[in-house]
């Protein structure tokens, strides 16, 4: 499948249907392979955008799948399993930042591009350091998961009605920055 | 503000570019592998969550153990103290009231001594072996 029939899928990827009750079973290992696989790319580019860190990258996305078993999820519905994990990664990737922040440390971790070949998403990731941390997992969320506002809110530990605001911020400082630094999007229209 | 903020359409072009990027450059980490690891974390919290009652209990057995130990001392000191003076060498050779500071150590501290040294010794056995 390539990355934008992916990306087209989002919406119905991130959908959170209202709760029927469904008889719970716990998860077992073949199913968590299964989720797994389905849900673990696109956790990690999701994380890595967030930190800019592979290596940080791949300790978070190890520690979101622990606490995800440690929670003992049954698998009445993929989707809020889905939302669920990109909740615990966000809260893993806030207090990583917390963390460096208490140790002084708040540079993004922005590897220096080996080739020119890169520049491209080196000048991108830029970019994305420069937002603050909710406004990446924000613009995330909402473009490339397709995160309903509720959805957002839930991950990110904020008021639904706030997300509207918070989302038009994120933008309008994200357009801001693309002007400022003379990048503008390929493709004006989608 | 209207439902479509000005921004929307130019963001999230830009969005859709910034996600097609491949970054990741090795494999991502192995699904069985974490589920062990994590079933193996939930078993060591377990064991651990079991064994605080306990531990709490034997907690509690040390100090009813020093307590007794305490009450038994300040019971008896006098007697005690006299007991250790009659045991100084002045004390041998100007012949000190030994007999009257053996009738202060009555039968019941006796028993009560070996009851509580008993007790300790048990404890003390049980911590041993536990830790074994």
């Amino acid at each position: 499948m390539t990355a934008d029939a992916l990306i087209l899928q989002a919406p119905l990827l991130f959908r959170a249907e209202t709760s029927r009750r469904a008889p719970k079973r716990p998860m077992d290992e073949a199913k968590f392979e299964a989720f797994y696989r389905k849900t673990a790319g696109r956790l990690w580019s999701y994380i890595f955008r967030m930190t800019g860190n592979a290596a940080t990258a791949d300790d978070l996305l190890q520690k979101t799948f622990f606490r995800f078993l440690r929670s003992n999820p049954a698998i009445a519905d993929e989707n809020h399993l889905r939302h669920y994990v990109y909740k615990t990664a966000t809260n893993l990737v806030f207090d990583h930042f917390r963390e460096r922040k208490r140790h002084h440390d708040v540079t993004f971790d922005v590897a220096a591009s080996p080739s020119a070949g890169v520049d491209l998403r080196h000048d991108m990731m830029r970019v994305f350091a420069e937002l603050k941390p909710q406004e990446r997992s924000l613009l995330w969320l909402a473009h490339v998961e397709g995160a309903s506002h509720e959805e957002i809110a839930d991950a990110i530990g904020v008021k639904a009605k706030s997300v509207r605001v918070m989302l038009f911020r994120a933008r309008k400082r994200l357009a801001g920055i693309l002007t400022q630094r003379g990048l503008a999007p390929e493709v004006r229209h989608v | 503000m209207s439902d479509r903020d000005p921004y929307e359409v130019e963001i999230d072009a830009w969005m859709q570019q910034f996600a097609r990027m491949d970054d990741r450059r090795g494999p991502l980490p192995d699904a069985s592998t974490l589920w062990v690891k994590a079933k193996l974390m939930q078993s060591a919290a377990a064991m651990e969550r079991a064994g605080r009652p306990i531990t709490r209990v034997q907690i509690a057995a040390y100090l009813c153990v020093a307590g007794g130990w305490a009450a038994l001392v300040t019971w008896k000191w006098s007697a005690l103290n006299a007991w250790l003076n009659s045991l100084k060498p002045a004390h041998i050779i100007l012949g000190a009231a030994g007999a009257q500071t053996a009738n202060s150590l009555s039968l019941t501290f006796l028993m009560a001594l070996i009851a509580l040294a008993s007790v300790t010794v048990m404890l003390a056995f049980h911590t041993i072996l536990a830790e074994e």
